[in-house]
C-alpha cells in the first residue's frame, strides 16, 4: 500500500491562515489552499492540515502510518485516554465493549421512545418560548442532551449537566491557548462525571437496564478507560446531533424548493446526509505520522501532527460536483462526516434515528410555516467543530 | 490464491486474487473495486459493503451473526433474504477458495 518514491515534494506552508478566520468561515480558506496542494503546514494551528478527500480517506484507513494515539494530546489531558486516541487492537477491545447499545436493534427496542419523549418535551419548550425563539438553545441542544443522558445511563444527572460537561470537556480538548480557566472548567466537569459514574455503577450492576454505563460496567473495562470513554462519548454524542439538527433546518429553510421536496416525499435522510457532508459537525480530528512517509506525492516527516480536515474533504470538487452548494439531489458519494475505518462514528445510527426519524420531521410537522427570522440571521461558527450556533425561527 | 469475482450492474466483472483471511470488503477496497464502500472498516456497523452472494457458494459461508443481521436490515439496496451478506463478514480461506458476488447498485 505504501509507495515510497524517491522524490516526494515538500509540503507548502500557509502562514497567512489564522484561527479566527478559520473559525468564522474555513471554506474560502480551504478553496484557496486546495488550488495549491492537498496538504499544508499551518503554523497558526501547529499542524499539517490535510484537506483533500483522497488524502483524508487514505489516512483514516491506515493506522500503521498514521496513529490516533497522538503525543501531547489535549484530548487526553481533558478527557483521559479514550479509544478515540488508541489504535487497534487496544481500540477494538474498548469499542467492542460498547456492544449493541448504540446499534439499530437497541435503538428500535429501547431508544426510539426516548427520542419521541424528548421531542415532545423540548417541542413544548420551544413553543413556550414562542416565535423568534432560538432553535438551537430551546430545542436542538436539550433534545440531544436528554437523549444522550438516558442512553448513557445518567439517572443522577440532568440534560443541563450533560450540556455543561460536554462543552467544557470539548473546550479543554481545543485549549491550544492553554487558558487556565478553560482547564479549570474541564477539570471540574471531569470530576463531576467521575462522581456521577461512581454513583451509578453499583446501582446499574444490581439493576441492568441496557444503558451504556450498564453495559460498560458489566464488560470488565477498567475504571480509568471507562471514565475516559464516557467523557469522549459525552463530548461526541451531544454537539453532533445538536449541530446536525440546526444545520439541516437552516439549510432547508434557506432552500425552499428542496424543503418542499423533502416534506412531500419524506426525504429527511437525504436532507440530513447532505447537511453533514456540507457542514460536517466534526470537521477536523488529529492523527500523527509514525514514520517518514509519503502521501499524494508529498513528504510527511515522522512525528508530524496532522489535522484531518474532513470538513474540507467533504467539499473536494474532485469528488463532489458543485461541492460548496447544499443539494439533496446531488449524485450520491460517500461523505466522511462520520469518519471511516475503525474509528467510524459509534453513534451514527443513534444520530440518524434521533435526527432523521424524529427531530426533523417532527419540527416541520408540528410548526406550520416554520421559517427563518428575517430580522435576526442565523450564526455559524467553528472549524474543528462546526455548526449553526444560533437559529432564530418564526412559525404561524 | 483464493479469489473473488465481482459482477457489476453494467455487466462488467472484476476477478481479484487475495490471500487467506481477507474479507470480500477488504479485497474490494485494496483493489479499488467499484461499488463497495466499507465505511466502518469491517465492524458490521455501516452496511456499505453489501453484496449478493451467488448460488453455489452460500452453504460455505458462516452463519449470519446478530450484528450482521441488523445491518442487513439497513442496506441502501434492498435485502435479498437468501443472497444478501455484508462483504466484511465473508472471509476467504480454506473453506472459501472462491466466491462470486453481485455488487448492488447503491451502498448509501
Amino acid at each position: 500500500m505504501t509507495v515510497d518514491t524517491t522524490h516526494p515534494r515538500s509540503i507548502p506552508s500557509a502562514d497567512w491562515v489564522t484561527i479566527p478566520d478559520l473559525y468564522a468561515d474555513p471554506y474560502p480558506i480551504y478553496r484557496h489552499l486546495r488550488a495549491e496542494s492537498p496538504i499544508h503546514w499551518v503554523p497558526a494551528v501547529d499542524r499539517y492540515l490535510v484537506i483533500g478527500y483522497e488524502a483524508c480517506h487514505t489516512i483514516e484507513l491506515d493506522q500503521e502510518r498514521f496513529t490516533a494515539d497522538e503525543t501531547n494530546s489535549l484530548m487526553k489531558r481533558s478527557m483521559g485516554h479514550s479509544m478515540l486516541r488508541k489504535d487497534d487492537p487496544e481500540h477494538d477491545v474498548e469499542r467492542k465493549a460498547y456492544g449493541g447499545v448504540l446499534r439499530p436493534k437497541a435503538i428500535k427496542q429501547q431508544w426510539t421512545r426516548v427520542f419521541e419523549q424528548s421531542f415532545s418535551t423540548y417541542l413544548g419548550r420551544l413553543r413556550e418560548a414562542g416565535p423568534g425563539a432560538d432553535l438551537v438553545t430551546e430545542f436542538a441542544a436539550p433534545f440531544a442532551a436528554e437523549n444522550l443522558r438516558v442512553i448513557m445511563g445518567f439517572e443522577n444527572a440532568t440534560q443541563e449537566d450533560l450540556q455543561r460537561w460536554s462543552q467544557t470537556l470539548i473546550d479543554g480538548t481545543g485549549n491550544y491557548a492553554d487558558d487556565p480557566d478553560v482547564w479549570a472548567a474541564a477539570e471540574r466537569s471531569s470530576h463531576e462525571v467521575d462522581v456521577a459514574i461512581d454513583e451509578m455503577l453499583p446501582i446499574l450492576r444490581d439493576r441492568p437496564n441496557g444503558s451504556l454505563l450498564s453495559a460498560l460496567g458489566a464488560s470488565g473495562m477498567p475504571l480509568e478507560p471507562l471514565r475516559a470513554n464516557f467523557k469522549m462519548t459525552i463530548g461526541g454524542g451531544l454537539n453532533e446531533p445538536r449541530d446536525a439538527i440546526a444545520t439541516t433546518a437552516w439549510a432547508l429553510l434557506s432552500h425552499p424548493t428542496q424543503l418542499a421536496s423533502v416534506v412531500a416525499d419524506g426525504r429527511w435522510s437525504d436532507a440530513f446526509e447532505e447537511s453533514i457532508r456540507w457542514v460536517a459537525p466534526i470537521s477536523m480530528y488529529p492523527r500523527e505520522a509514525t514514520r517518514d512517509t509519503e502521501l499524494c506525492g508529498l513528504h510527511i516527516p515522522q512525528g508530524a501532527r496532522l489535522g484531518i480536515a474532513i470538513g474540507a474533504a467533504n467539499r473536494d470538487p474532485d469528488v463532489f460536483v458543485d461541492a460548496e452548494s447544499y443539494d439533496i439531489d446531488r449524485p450520491r458519494k460517500p461523505h466522511l462526516a462520520f469518519g471511516g475505518g475503525n474509528h467510524f462514528c459509534a453513534g451514527a445510527w443513534v444520530a440518524r434515528a434521533s435526527v432523521v426519524n424524529v427531530a426533523l420531521p417532527g419540527l416541520f410537522r408540528e410548526l406550520p410555516g416554520l421559517r427563518l427570522d428575517p430580522d435576526r440571521s442565523a450564526r455559524c461558527g467553528g472549524w474543528v467543530f462546526r455548526g449553526v450556533t444560533s437559529l432564530p425561527v418564526l412559525w404561524d | 490464491m483464493p479469489k473473488v469475482i465481482f459482477h457489476h450492474d453494467n455487466g462488467e466483472t472484476d476477478v481479484v486474487e487475495s490471500p487467506d483471511g481477507t474479507s470480500v470488503m477488504k479485497v474490494a477496497l485494496q483493489n479499488a473495486v467499484a461499488g463497495i464502500v466499507g465505511e466502518c472498516g469491517g465492524q458490521a456497523m455501516c452496511a456499505t459493503c453489501h453484496v449478493y452472494v451467488r448460488d453455489g457458494y452460500l452453504d460455505r459461508l458462516p452463519e449470519i451473526s446478530e450484528d450482521e443481521e441488523e445491518m442487513l436490515e439497513c442496506t441502501a439496496a434492498s435485502r435479498d433474504e437468501t443472497h444478501s451478506r455484508l462483504g466484511c463478514q465473508v472471509v476467504l480461506g480454506p473453506d472459501l477458495e472462491e466466491v462470486e458476488v453481485d455488487v448492488p447498485g447503491s451502498q448509501i
